[in-house]
């Protein structure tokens, strides 16, 4: 069921971003010409068009980064909050196969807008000589990086790309369900359900930052900063960077465990649709 | 077996008593009316039924079963309102529904669509909103489920509408299914069904067959309901 919500989902959200990316690529086209022709032209009329143009990619990359993000909250929302919440949670698949699906496809999605948002930027600067070569020069970097990674470190390279991923998944989703969690909080009333969720919103902002805030403080000087302490001289360099990898995406999986957690309950229990 | 069985019943909003130890059974192959004025806990128990509410006390049981995913397999919605994405065409709904449930029969659903005049490739959201609604119920009737909820099925819509409604409920349902259909228009549901039950500030006042309520009464469901409910 899982596989029929993603191919939905997909569905729904797709008529929205993919047009998007189509209209940042196209202004990407626009802003190379702009840049190649337009603003070298004696013509004012061609190089306020060409201003325009560069003005137009810069609103385009801002506006697919805004929607990714209101696609993200809006779906949760209107899909298993509002009026189609009636269809979708009486569907026979269970909370946690809709909430999988929402976070499977908002990471896609996120994931696709930074992909195009990096070719957008490719097409715009292609064949601009100074941009050529600031690309050239940071395509020979990570040349000579990826080299490196794999010549002297290549299991810890690959090891350390995958984590990377990993942790940019997890982080994905702590973010979404933190969203989520607000969302199914604040929809738990019977009243000003959107001004309840913002409300929760902040509140759980502000929570995780004094009770990690509050952590720091209190593991200081104590074992776990003294133990951290006397792996320094008995630790190498990559495997202290493979161990704050992997404590990142724990902290991040505890993170968004704790929302899950609350959306689950929130949306099995508590639920109240208009 | 009863399909909709509810043991000592209750929901409460906050302060407010929505139902109050409701017990009732619903048998298979009937059609009910659950009838009430505006308020009286039908959609409430409606909503508990399909899973969308939990229970304060008391039990509701679906095929034997606690709602949940597995019943919603057995049970087909109508809600009170337009719930269907307004953003599909017919024919992606159609898809959505042949996806999620088993038991629907899409050459039943495009046989309605075409007697309507509707186009699968038209956008429910350019729909009128009588035609979104016959769109909502097509789909809702489509489906060999053991148990219809029909939630207001017939509010908000001319006479004609109401008729195609109602024949679309009787021409479609399976008969070995129970079908529930919740209104405060009785008048024009009392021909198609068997049993009523009366429902009023949240309390079951009567469970009836409407047989039953023409022989001992001597009088239409109708009238039984007006004096009942007296203001």
């Amino acid at each position: 069921m899982l596989r029929k919500l993603l191919k939905h989902e997909f569905r729904a959200t797709g008529r929205i971003m993919l047009p998007l990316f189509l209209i940042v690529l196209g202004t990407a086209v626009g802003a190379n010409l702009s840049v190649r022709v337009l603003l070298d032209t004696p013509n004012k009329v061609l190089d306020i068009l060409g201003g325009l143009l560069i003005v137009a990619f810069a609103i385009a990359i801002f506006g697919v980064y805004v929607m990714s993000m209101v696609v993200m909250v809006q779906r949760f929302y209107k899909n298993l909050l509002q009026d189609e919440g009636y269809v979708m949670m009486t569907l026979p698949v269970s909370v946690h196969q809709h909430i999988w699906s929402k976070l499977i496809v908002s990471a896609v999605w996120f994931a696709l807008t930074l992909i195009v948002v990096g070719l957008a930027c490719f097409i715009m600067a292609a064949d601009v000589k100074v941009i050529h070569q600031i690309a050239e020069g940071f395509g020979e970097l990570l040349g000579e990086l990826y080299r490196h990674l794999t010549a002297y470190y290549a299991v810890n390279g690959t090891a350390l790309a995958v984590e990377f991923l990993v942790m940019c998944f997890v982080g994905c989703c702590a973010m979404c369900l933190q969203f989520y969690a607000s969302l199914a909080i604040g929809h738990s009333f019977s009243s000003h359900k959107m001004a309840w969720s913002v409300l929760w919103f902040f509140i759980i902002l502000f929570a995780a930052q004094f009770l990690g805030g509050s952590g720091i403080v209190l593991l200081d000087e104590t074992w776990l900063h003294h133990l951290l302490l006397g792996w320094t001289d008995n630790i190498s360099g990559m495997a202290a960077m493979h161990l704050s990898m992997i404590c990142l995406i724990a902290g991040e999986v505890l993170y968004g465990a704790v929302f899950y957690f609350l959306t689950t309950y929130f949306l099995k229990r508590r639920l109240d649709l208009e | 077996m009863a399909v909709l069985e509810c043991k000592g019943l209750s929901k409460r909003y906050g302060h407010t008593q929505a139902l109050d130890r409701v017990d009732l059974a619903v048998e298979p192959g009937r059609i009910v009316g659950l009838l009430g004025p505006n308020g009286s806990g039908k959609t409430t128990l409606i909503k508990l039924a399909n899973g969308l509410l939990t229970p304060s006390e008391g039990e509701l049981l679906v095929c034997g079963m606690k709602p949940g995913k597995e019943t919603h397999a057995l049970v087909s919605y109508l809600p009170e309102r337009t719930s269907i994405p307004l953003w599909m065409t017919a024919g992606q709904l159609l898809d959505f529904y042949e996806d999620f449930y088993k038991d629907f029969r899409r050459d039943a659903a495009e046989e309605m669509l075409a007697h309507l005049n509707i186009s699968p490739k038209q956008r429910i959201k350019q729909m009128s909103k009588g035609t979104r609604e016959k769109v909502q119920l097509i789909v809702v009737m489509s489906r060999a489920a053991k148990l219809y909820l029909l939630d207001e099925p017939i509010g908000g819509v001319d006479p004609a509408t109401r008729d195609y409604i109602l024949s679309t409920i009787i021409g479609n349902y399976d008969p070995e299914a129970a079908v529930v259909i919740s209104t405060h228009l009785i008048s024009d549901v009392e021909k198609v069904l068997d049993d009523v039950i009366f429902i009023n500030q949240g309390r079951v006042m009567l469970q009836s067959s409407v047989d039953q309520i023409r022989e001992e009464k001597g009088m239409s469901v109708d009238e039984l309901f007006r004096e009942v409910f007296k203001c």
